[in-house]
């Protein structure tokens, strides 16, 4: 049993499996000794990590703390001489992805055909854009893969229509509550579990301290609320003339809810009631007190102030980071990689422009989401990976082989290794390895986008949440940015299209 | 004089007319003909028969997203209820006029204005003439990027300029004004169109009777009577050609709008085309995206039944 007072501290030990026999007892300390999350919904625990003290600091205390063994911790799910057949389907690295990425994907296939060599594997690396219709026509004709990764919300679809096998970490030895909680939302629909987190990751506020300065604004600190960021544009627009906020509001752009959702959250609105600890998705919150605010926010940057990028009706993030390099932006919403983008970009610089771009870089800052009336929040992103149900697989399923893969795939050391610089380990405990601690000392401003993690809420998980995301909350703020209608009527018209569509039309 | 009665209709029995054979006949008439073609009919059945009769098919289904395809829910004509009795389906369409009746027309009227100069021997013509097709031969999804950096609200070449030399006091506001962005597009795509039909134009112009508008010059036309009355005439076929295919193209166009603008903004650039691909693929409702197509398809068939009525006139002339 693990004791409590082992966790989160700094000697190296061995990493501690909780396979299925940790006792009630335990929990029960264990939950009562937790104080709430940061976000102040779940009380969570992996063996080695407490969430009640997430921080970068703690993140850092904890990293390279605990020894892994994963060949070892899933041979106690399958045998290592298992002989059986593997068909996975993922999104794996591209060309434009960083060589770390390839080296990290050629190591995990080396240490999976090591672990499991009687199991023939059949990989197949898709693209992103071509995934989800490959797999949909895929699964309609009896031809899916066993096992897919799929990107945190793709998942609900195919549960939603019975072409998913219930799948819990608990099946593959491990624990739910070695998982984010927010993470584990987006495996369950209807109260069943249909996949286990693989990597998570949240985004992070970017600032240019010099910009901040220059405007009578402390440079080292970012706005604390969003009507912060309301004042902070304002003022930077005023003194300065170059774009505050990089607002982002396209139409059919999934950029947009990244951006605009934490903002609605923090002002205690949502769409439906997914920033609850137990979310139906039945009830419409898209016209609330909180909701109306954090719309009327966006309208006074947009319209009364001015102080964000005309073109925001129009932009994506691609759009924001030209700008930004080019000290015409002052602040915006984006992941941890954005940093190497930006180092990218001053590198393709020339002249005057070099210098300006590498003092952009030199002055880029990161820092956690602004904070609301409500919350501090910030949309939860990700994958997981699921297994196909037995009858829509090509050549039909082998569960253990499928198993001893999920296993070994979302274990703390690959689900760490595997999301090098873009995400982080699905598994909590992944955040205790010297993998992670490598990571820190590597990759700058990871500890704080890191830090957000625990304000992660994952859009509500239904079928239709694309509709909601991607159309009806970005239809919401234009209609409210170009005068088409009242800040109220906006709310109110969306939070209808919203109802007709849990109607079902 | 003599009369030849068998011509006249009188006493000998009149001469059977000549029925037109139908579909049937013809086809057991030169049966091998059609042999050759049979392998290619096949594959249109399969790439396009089979997928028009699919989304007739799923037109008539509710599509929810939580259902797999085989237990698609059939509503008979409520899909096409649905789309034409809401009010966004009559603003997408108010929008693909515009879009298309001023594309059509601009794209028209510039590319008749650009063929004529052409057709005129002049230095440097060819040059131009290149020149002029470049808009034709660059891909749109470029094309429509470049387009969009150069109206950009904040960082655009015109916003630029028209704030430099004094026209406005900030940059123009193009594509995220719901008043400006149609407008705004519509210019992006008749620039890529009219170079199309100034080819279309220019090898019109070729068939007009040179010695017609000699004698008109002789018998004291002017310029515009000459062109009114004479050239106009013999580009008669030609434009309508021309019209009908840039209206069907106009309809059809996704690639602009869908890079530029993605509807917005508030759905003022939304046309017929983006609105389906939205249905189908962003919001998976199926069989509403299918009845949509449909009803664009009976559009596009009647357009279609014209143009081929305009390519044949000539044919069935000679026939008769």
């Amino acid at each position: 049993m693990t004791s409590l007072l082992d966790r989160g501290g700094v000697g190296l030990r061995p990493h501690r499996r909780k396979f299925l026999n940790r006792s009630v007892a335990a929990r029960t300390v264990a939950a009562l000794l937790a104080t709430t999350m940061i976000t102040g919904s779940t009380a969570s625990f992996a063996a080695n990590v407490d969430l009640s003290k997430w921080s970068p600091e703690y993140i850092k205390s904890i990293a390279g703390t605990a020894e892994v063994d994963t060949a070892a911790d899933c041979a106690k799910v399958v045998p290592r001489d298992y002989k059986g057949r593997l068909t996975y389907w993922w999104v794996g690295p591209t060309q434009a992805q960083p060589e770390i990425d390839h080296k990290m994907n050629a190591e995990f296939w080396a240490a999976w055909k090591e672990a499991y060599p009687n199991i023939e594997t059949d990989a197949q690396n898709l693209d992103y854009n071509d995934m989800l219709n490959k797999v949909r026509t895929a699964a309609l004709g009896n031809a899916a893969p066993m096992v897919a990764k799929f990107p945190i919300l793709w998942g609900v679809e195919f549960a939603a229509k019975g072409q998913l096998q219930e799948l819990k970490p608990e099946d593959v030895g491990y624990e739910t509550s070695d998982f984010w909680p927010g993470a584990m939302k987006s495996v369950t629909y209807e109260g069943k579990t249909y996949g286990i987190p693989t990597n998570n990751e949240t985004m992070a506020f970017i600032w240019n301290a010099k910009i901040f300065a220059d405007a009578g604004l402390d440079p080292e600190k970012p706005p604390a609320t969003w009507d912060d960021v309301v004042k902070y544009s304002k003022q930077i627009k005023d003194k300065l003339g170059v774009n505050g906020y990089g607002l982002v509001a396209r139409q059919n752009a999934g950029n947009t809810p990244f951006r605009y959702m934490p903002q609605l959250w923090s002002y205690g609105g949502g769409v439906l009631d997914e920033t609850s600890d137990t979310p139906a998705y039945k009830t419409v919150e898209l016209n609330n007190a909180g909701s109306k605010a954090a719309l009327q926010a966006a309208y006074d940057m947009y319209v009364r102030d001015k102080s964000v990028p005309a073109s925001a009706l129009t932009n994506t993030q691609n759009e924001n980071q030209n700008p930004f390099i080019a000290g015409q932006l002052a602040m915006m919403i984006a992941h941890p990689a954005e940093y190497a983008k930006m180092v990218d970009l001053a590198s393709k610089a020339t002249g005057a422009d070099k210098e300006k771009a590498d003092a952009v870089v030199a002055n880029m800052r990161y820092g956690l989401l602004p904070s609301g009336p409500a919350r501090r929040a910030v949309v939860f992103g990700g994958s997981n990976v699921h297994i196909f149900a037995p009858e829509l697989v090509d050549g039909g399923l082998d569960e253990k082989a499928a198993k001893a893969f999920v296993c070994f795939s979302t274990g703390p050391e690959w689900s760490t290794k595997l999301a090098w610089v873009g995400s982080n380990p699905g598994h909590l405990d992944g955040f205790t390895t010297k993998w992670m601690k490598e990571r820190l000392d590597t990759i700058k401003f990871l500890d704080v986008t890191t830090s957000m993690l625990p304000s992660g809420i994952p859009f509500p998980v239904i079928p239709e949440q694309a509709e909601l995301m991607n159309i009806i909350v970005p239809d919401m703020l234009q209609n409210a940015l170009t005068g088409k209608m009242t800040v109220d009527q906006a709310a109110d018209d969306a939070a209808k299209k919203v109802q007709d569509l849990l109607d079902g039309m | 004089m003599t009369i030849d009665v068998a011509h006249q209709g009188g006493a000998m029995p009149a001469p059977r007319l000549r029925r037109k054979p139908n579909v049937f006949q013809r086809i057991v008439r030169h049966w091998n003909d059609y042999t050759y073609i049979a392998p290619a009919l096949l594959v249109m059945l399969l790439v396009i028969a089979f997928p028009i009769y699919y989304t007739i098919e799923l037109s008539f289904f509710k599509t929810p997203a939580n259902l797999s395809m085989d237990k698609k829910i059939f509503v008979g004509l409520d899909n096409y209820w649905a789309i034409l009795t809401s009010r966004s389906f009559w603003d997408v369409t108010y929008n693909t006029l515009i879009w298309t009746v001023f594309s059509t027309f601009f794209a028209f009227v510039l590319g008749l204005g650009a063929a004529l100069a052409l057709n005129r021997e002049f230095l440097g013509r060819g040059i131009l003439r290149a020149l002029l097709l470049i808009p034709y031969v660059i891909s749109a999804v470029a094309a429509s990027y470049v387009w969009k950096w150069l109206y950009h609200s904040d960082f655009g070449v015109i916003g630029a300029l028209s704030v430099q030399f004094g026209f406005t006091d900030r940059p123009i506001n193009f594509l995220d004004n719901i008043y400006t962005a149609l407008p705004a597009i519509i210019v992006v795509n008749i620039w890529k169109e009219f170079s199309f039909a100034m080819i279309m134009l220019l090898a019109g112009l070729q068939t007009v009777p040179d010695q017609l508008l000699r004698a008109a010059q002789v018998d004291g036309a002017n310029a515009w009577q000459r062109f009114w009355h004479i050239t106009m005439p013999h580009l008669k076929g030609v434009s309508m050609v021309t019209i009908l295919l840039l209206v069907v193209t106009n309809l059809n166009s996704f690639i602009i709008p869908w890079i530029m603008t993605g509807g917005g903004p508030a759905g003022a650039t939304d046309i017929w085309i983006t609105q389906i691909y939205q249905m189908a693929f962003g919001r998976i409702r199926f069989g509403m995206a299918s009845a949509y197509s449909v009803i664009l398809f009976i559009v596009m068939m009647l357009l279609g039944y014209f143009y081929v009525k305009a390519l044949t006139r000539g044919d069935e002339a000679k026939v008769g």
